[in-house]
């Protein structure tokens, strides 16, 4: 048996990977310029493409393979990439007032991600060591703290183009609960997820562009602004 | 002799390879900048030539301007003493731990924001200030890093950290190890002053931090704080590699084993060597109010690296 293959040192790639992808979602909340912060979320999820595929190996559950591909190309390349044109195309390359400032930003990330941890918890356990729960209690935790993390990013940044992105590490966070939890979703289900999510960003960089065309900025509180 | 021997030798190890680690980054650092860059033996060049030259003591220094060399030196040899290098055994060990490490450090610190405010000069007052500023912010992050790795080992003693560290395959992959050591190796560049946070080369008065401190000293003294320096950063790397990546730490000083201990942890060094040195050329030096956003993602990361130790 190489090593490999063995169980123990999956689960440990698995929850070293989801352990970096809650960095990168802290790093997106400390990062301020518009491109870097696409990237990382590219690497998120690339990173969450190689934790599904860690689970299909050592399971034996071929259909997240495709899930993981289309993780992988979907938002690991294609979304990415479109972002990037929208934000060449708006011309505007950092965030330049969040609400709540880095520092602070950072430690409530921080404060999230104890809840999520906390909530996780909960989920947990013990005596089913063979239920699919026991390996999800670690990603669980990291998924729960994503989605607490990406909510707080929405709320706490003006630049729509921001949201966008904060909305689709959100989606991450989903995924990763259902890959961990579940083994995944049935494949007819991501397909539908992934396919929303693209028309989604389709639409919502129309919509940013237009917001940016019709005020000269991409800030949302002007959005409260009445105009004849 | 059993107490004795291994601490000498440990002492002996310590002052002879710091100066070299510095030298080893230094000539590093040039050639990734295509530059040629000083030998890698220059800082013994540079101690010699310090350690026999005369002093300039100003007029408006007190005691604590000549106390302050000694206590920088001493505090950073003792805590040499303290962690483990080449065998799991560390020659002494006080109340604490990795406790009495940390605020050694800090007390050598301390004196050396003293000894830059007390001759009354501008620059040394603004060193001593930002120095202040990064260690107060860089201390809490270091601490919960630390505080981590005790935790996985029961113990804040570094010799049962590296003991207990040793037998465990794949421990080094475990997510709170990995954060932790992140969370370490930024502090570990802000302690010594390497370029996101400080620029060891410069002295634009704008920018520097350490260097401002020490503006005033010169001769013996300035060898000794600077000697001093490199030790701290050498227990520094010591105590990043040896608590994360264990391997081939010989279990006592006697053994045969103490030859590879040797090597292993020189080669290990080296590679965090390399890593500063990559971090030194990939970044721009921050402002310095962006700094404190760099030791935030610190304490972040060590924060987060506790959670998963309770959690995982």
């Amino acid at each position: 048996m190489y090593f490999f293959e063995d169980p123990q040192f999956g689960n440990r790639m698995i929850t070293l990977m989801a352990a970096f992808v809650l960095v990168l979602q802290i790093a997106m909340v400390g990062q301020r310029w518009l491109v870097t912060n696409i990237r990382v979320f590219a690497a998120q999820s690339f990173l969450l493409a190689g934790i599904a595929n860690t689970i299909a190996f050592f399971n034996h559950a071929p259909h997240l393979y495709v899930a993981a591909f289309l993780t992988c190309v979907l938002k690991g390349i294609v979304l990415p990439v479109l972002l990037e044109r929208l934000v060449k195309r708006i011309d505007i390359g950092q965030e330049i007032a969040p609400i709540v400032n880095v520092p602070l930003s950072l430690l409530i990330s921080g404060g999230l991600t104890t809840v999520g941890y906390v909530v996780a918890e909960s989920f947990h356990h013990p005596e089913g060591a063979a239920s699919p729960a026991s390996l999800g209690r670690n990603t669980l935790a990291v998924a729960v703290s994503l989605f607490l993390i990406g909510f707080f990013m929405m709320i706490s940044r003006r630049k729509a183009i921001m949201q966008v992105l904060a909305l689709l590490s959100l989606e991450n966070g989903l995924f990763l609960a259902a890959i961990s939890l579940t083994y995944g979703m049935p494949l007819i289900v991501e397909l539908g997820i992934f396919f929303d999510l693209l028309v989604a960003v389709m639409v919502l960089g129309i919509l940013v562009y237009r917001i940016q065309e019709t005020f000269d900025s991409m800030d949302v509180t002007k959005l409260s602004k009445l105009r004849g | 002799m059993n107490v004795i021997f291994p601490a000498l030798a440990q002492l002996l190890l310590f002052l002879i390879i710091s100066p070299l680690v510095t030298g080893v980054i230094r000539t590093m650092k040039a050639r990734f900048q295509t530059r040629r860059g000083p030998r890698v033996w220059q800082p013994y060049l540079d101690l010699h030539k310090l350690l026999r030259k005369g002093m300039i003591i100003p007029d408006t220094a007190s005691w604590l301007f000549s106390v302050t060399p000694y206590v920088v030196f001493l505090t950073a040899a003792m805590v040499s003493l303290m962690i483990p290098m080449v065998a799991t055994e560390a020659p002494l060990s006080l109340f604490g731990g990795v406790l009495a490490v940390v605020y050694l450090l800090a007390l050598g610190r301390f004196f050396l924001a003293l000894g830059g405010l007390d001759t009354g000069s501008s620059f040394g007052g603004l060193g001593s200030s930002r120095e202040m500023t990064i260690s107060a912010i860089a201390e809490p992050a270091m601490m919960v890093a630390i505080f981590t790795v005790a935790i996985a080992a029961n113990s804040t003693n570094l010799s049962e950290v590296a003991k207990s560290a040793v037998g465990q395959s794949w421990r080094f992959l475990a997510p709170s190890q990995m954060l932790a050591f992140g969370a370490l190796f930024i502090v570990l560049i802000a302690e010594t002053g390497r370029i996101p946070v400080d620029n060891p080369a410069t002295h634009l008065e704008l920018t520097m931090i350490h260097e401002a401190m020490i503006l005033e000293y010169s001769g013996p003294y300035l060898a000794l704080i600077e000697w001093g320096a490199s030790l701290k950063q050498l227990v520094l790397i010591t105590l990043l590699v040896n608590t994360f990546f264990p391997f081939g730490l010989s279990s006592d000083w006697h053994s045969p084993g103490i030859a590879i201990g040797l090597g292993f942890y020189l080669i290990k060094v080296l590679i965090i060597c390399c890593l500063i040195v990559l971090v030194e050329t990939t970044n721009a030096k921050m402002r310095l109010f962006r700094v404190p956003e760099l030791l935030a993602v610190a304490f972040i990361l060590g924060a987060l690296a506790l959670i998963s130790t309770f959690l995982f």
